[in-house]
């Protein structure tokens, strides 16, 4: 049985645990709740040759990276990094906790995600910015757990990604 | 530090043991689930089957073992039967401990006050964002205002070039613009021999000579504060004490016409200076505003046509005054008196010329 954790980093209200919930159970809520602590869930992905488990830790989102809690990253074999499109602040924020991790724990394969591509004219992110990341080798998505939208490409990604 | 006596040890164990809901796996040295206790029911493990791998019982688990540094603790994993524990592991020689410590109330307490933080946060930035916003869209609106306005005034300075100031301000509100004025004095002038010579120089030339003859009666126009009514071929159409009235109309028409035929001495046409004639008379007119989309400002009456009339009798670089201009102002200047003589539909008139 191939089994993977991963993890999600972002800061607060990004919308990391409306993405599990929409890659794992295909529903959305407006309510926002905020996480403390960990949650964890379990998805199987089917690949063309393989069926990989993502064992999905929904880390609480940080306004303070400071605080953030590195011993919830261990054993991980891939980060799905989330930022809010429409709050640039976010992005920084995600990208700090990547190289936190890694650190610590070494280089390993994510993907980032942009969420909230629905509210499109709250929008803060430049294309340009976007472009420049993707080619220095950022696999990036514009998700959007309200809709849907590219939350199962990103997930699949990073399966394909960490069961290499 | 001592030991507690066994009584505070006993008591604190099952303090722990009942508040925090303690439950325990034992895990060999090949990774399978060895032994299972306490309240294991509490976290949903009661279905964890002995003798079998641990990672594919406990999901959360996997990439947790084999690891080297324990113990270690993770604090407030929330299960997928809802209870949210500490989870702690430690290890002996031979095995493996993972233990759990209830941390549900824990847990919810801390979230109250973190969701409160986050959303007092996330209500600072959207105001923040939407300040922004308010701040760029009147940004906006004040630009295009700024582009209104200047649209603005230059319709209305393209209406003042038409129309009188005062003229242009009424017809805003006014449909219908006729007005009497019991007192003007009105001024023809044209160019002598015009029709000859333009055909001599040319229509270039005619059109700068023109130009040049119009352009200094506005300039005129403005300095003695009279109004340039309008041209009708090398003819233009001055009057004074209008749209506002003043006493001095006459002299101040005067002093345009003298100096009108000063600045056309100073203008060349077809080798010799531009010879003026010009005609003045004072009365009583209507004036008022013709036309709909093509406004122009006109005057009306007898006075209008004796004054015309005038203009066509004067001899070239005369000035001729009606007999009623010269009791108005003809103290001032000098004139002389001309012979009486008979105007095509006034009959016979008494006219002077004015000198200086």
């Amino acid at each position: 049985m191939l089994q993977k954790k991963i993890c999600m980093l972002g800061g607060f209200a990004v919308g990391k645990t409306s993405l599990v919930r929409r890659f794992v159970q295909s529903i959305f809520s407006e309510t926002y709740l905020t996480t403390v602590g960990v949650k964890i869930d379990k998805k199987s992905v089917v690949l063309s040759d393989k069926t990989v488990d993502l064992i999905l830790w929904d880390l609480a989102g940080e306004d303070d990276i400071g605080s953030f809690r590195l011993s919830y990253v261990r054993g991980a074999s891939g980060l799905v990094l989330v930022a809010d499109g429409t709050r640039a602040a976010t992005l920084p924020v995600a990208l700090t906790l990547r190289e936190r991790a890694e650190a610590e724990f070494g280089a390993m394969p994510f993907v980032l995600l942009l969420n909230k591509s629905d509210l499109v004219h709250q929008w803060k992110i430049s294309d340009n910015e976007i472009n420049e990341m993707s080619q220095s080798g950022f696999k990036i998505y514009l998700t959007s757990a309200l809709l849907g939208e590219s939350v199962d490409d990103a997930f699949i990604q990073l399966a394909s990604m960490v069961s290499k | 530090m001592d030991e507690p006596p066994n009584e505070v040890r006993h008591w604190l164990y099952s303090f722990v043991y009942n508040d925090r809901s303690v439950a325990y796996v034992k895990i060999d040295d090949q990774l399978l689930v060895a032994a299972k206790g306490g309240c294991v029911d509490h976290y949903g493990l009661s279905s964890l089957r002995i003798g079998e791998s641990v990672a594919e019982q406990l999901a959360f688990i996997e990439g947790l073992l084999p690891y080297r540094d324990l113990p270690f603790h993770i604090p407030m994993v929330e299960l997928p039967s809802g209870r949210v524990t500490d989870l702690h592991l430690f290890s002996d020689s031979a095995c493996i401990w993972l233990l759990f410590l209830d941390a549900t109330a824990e847990h919810d307490n801390k979230r109250r006050i973190q969701q409160k933080a986050y959303e007092m946060t996330l209500l600072q930035e959207r105001e923040r964002q939407l300040n922004e916003e308010l701040e760029s869209t009147n940004e906006a609106l004040r630009e295009s205002q700024e582009g209104l306005s200047r649209e603005y005034q230059r319709s209305e300075s393209l209406l003042l070039n038409i129309l009188p100031a005062s003229i242009a301000e009424r017809l805003k509100t006014q449909e219908q613009i006729a007005d009497n004025h019991a007192e003007v004095s009105v001024l023809f002038a044209d160019i002598v021999r015009f029709t000859e010579k333009a055909r001599s120089v040319g229509a270039e030339m005619t059109l700068a000579i023109l130009n040049s003859f119009f352009k200094a009666a506005d300039l005129l126009s403005e300095r003695h504060g009279c109004e340039k009514i309008k041209t009708i071929g090398d003819c233009v159409m001055v009057v004074a004490g209008l749209p506002v009235s003043r006493p001095d109309h006459a002299e101040a028409l005067a002093h345009f016409a003298l100096e009108l035929r000063k600045a056309g001495t100073r203008e060349s046409f077809g080798g010799e200076p531009l010879r003026l004639r010009i005609g003045i008379h004072s009365g009583p007119i209507v004036a008022g505003v013709i036309g709909k989309r093509r406004f122009a400002y006109d005057l009306w009456g007898d006075t209008v046509n004796l004054a015309a009339r005038i203009q066509t009798s004067a001899e070239p670089d005369e000035i001729r005054i009606s007999d009623a201009t010269h009791k108005l102002c003809g103290q001032k200047f000098a004139c002389d008196l001309l012979p009486e003589m008979e105007l095509r539909g006034a009959g016979r008139v008494q006219m002077w010329r004015l000198m200086a």
